[in-house]
């Protein structure tokens, strides 16, 4: 998607686009990692025990009974069709991911005013995210369709936003080397 | 800043679908200290920033007469102003909701206000629709900063000066 201007391709938007889908992924696997935390198995509501939902605090949330009973079937949904190494895996890999997404934020700033010396440290950035995105997809398939609903489409949106970012990455890689030969 | 803006809108949506607090239940805890804590953050360094941009746009005032240069001093003063707004209400709420603050799990926050439900749904309404605006504003921020990158103008370079 590069912009001539004459001889000159504008690369900027790739330095730009890192940085504001790496704050994107930052904030997102961060989300990820607190549900990991908060969300533990053996918690009250893997046990029959019924919602409280008092009727003022229904009001405050602006919530029907039922809605507020549901809440307590969400966490069940997560704990009843994690399997037990489901956890450890996701947080490695969502830490993993931010460390990376960490990267390609900080690399995507330095690419926009000095390309040359960014453009290698970018693109480990997002091989590291594609593999990352792959390896999220492949663990949440070995999963039951409830959790695959919830993780494989965001995942696979995220594998093809650092996919077309490192393409572009390694497209001004050749560019570059077209234009010196 | 923006990453801590971002984690907020996500993780709130996500922690207002927990069970809602009781003996038995005690998800909501963790998210919504965090939560609070993030915000308080957020609004010192938004109060410090939003002073910077004034003291900025006085020393400038009378000498800047670009269009565009006083376009983006105003969208920033609106940007941080609802980033105070939004912190501001939300601790309101909070505090009208009777639940303590721990300031990062070391400093317990006074308790200065009686618990009130409708001034906490008052405070709770006047959070979210500011964050709504706030979001509103953020796309906007972040389409002007796109426009500017990919007309790969002199803009671009001031924003990631590295």
């Amino acid at each position: 998607m590069s912009i001539k201007k004459g001889k000159t391709v504008n690369i900027k938007w790739i330095g730009v686009t890192s940085v504001l889908f790496g704050i994107l992924l930052v904030a997102n696997n961060s989300n990820e990692i607190l549900r990991q935390a908060v969300i533990l198995p053996g918690s009250v509501a893997e046990s029959a025990v019924a919602a409280d939902c008092r009727p003022d605090e229904l009001v405050e949330e602006d919530l029907s009974l039922k809605e507020c009973e549901l809440m307590v079937s969400n966490i069940q949904i997560m704990l009843a069709s994690s399997p037990s190494w489901f956890r450890p895996i996701t947080i490695c890999l969502y830490i993993l991911g931010l460390v990376s997404a960490l990267f390609s934020l900080v690399f995507g700033m330095r690419f926009v005013n000095s390309p040359e010396s960014a453009r290698r440290s970018l693109y480990v950035s997002f091989v590291l995210l594609v593999g990352i995105d792959l390896l999220i997809f492949a663990t949440t398939s070995a999963t039951g369709p409830l959790l695959r609903s919830i993780y494989l489409w965001p995942t696979l949106i995220w594998f093809f936003i650092h996919l077309v970012l490192l393409v572009a990455v390694v497209s001004y890689n050749s560019e570059s080397k077209r234009e010196v030969n | 800043m923006a990453i801590n803006v971002f984690f907020l809108f996500m993780s709130s949506w996500w922690m207002l679908a927990l069970p809602l607090p009781s003996e038995n239940f005690t998800f909501r805890e963790l998210p919504f200290q965090l939560h609070k804590n993030i915000g308080i953050t957020i609004f010192v360094i938004a109060i410090y920033l939003l002073a910077v941009r004034v003291s900025k746009i006085r020393r400038n005032a009378f000498k800047s007469n670009i269009k565009s240069e006083r376009s983006v001093e105003k969208g920033h003063l609106v940007l941080y102003f609802l980033i105070t707004f939004c912190c501001i209400s939300g601790y309101l709420s909070s505090s009208y909701s009777g639940w303590g603050t721990t300031l990062w799990w070391s400093l317990d926050l006074p308790l200065w206000a009686e618990e009130n439900d409708s001034l906490n749904i008052l405070f709770s309404d006047l959070h979210l629709w500011s964050c709504w605006a706030l979001l509103l504003v953020i796309a906007g921020h972040v389409g002007v900063a796109l426009y500017h990158a990919f007309r790969s103008d002199l803009t671009t370079d001031k924003m990631y000066r590295w």
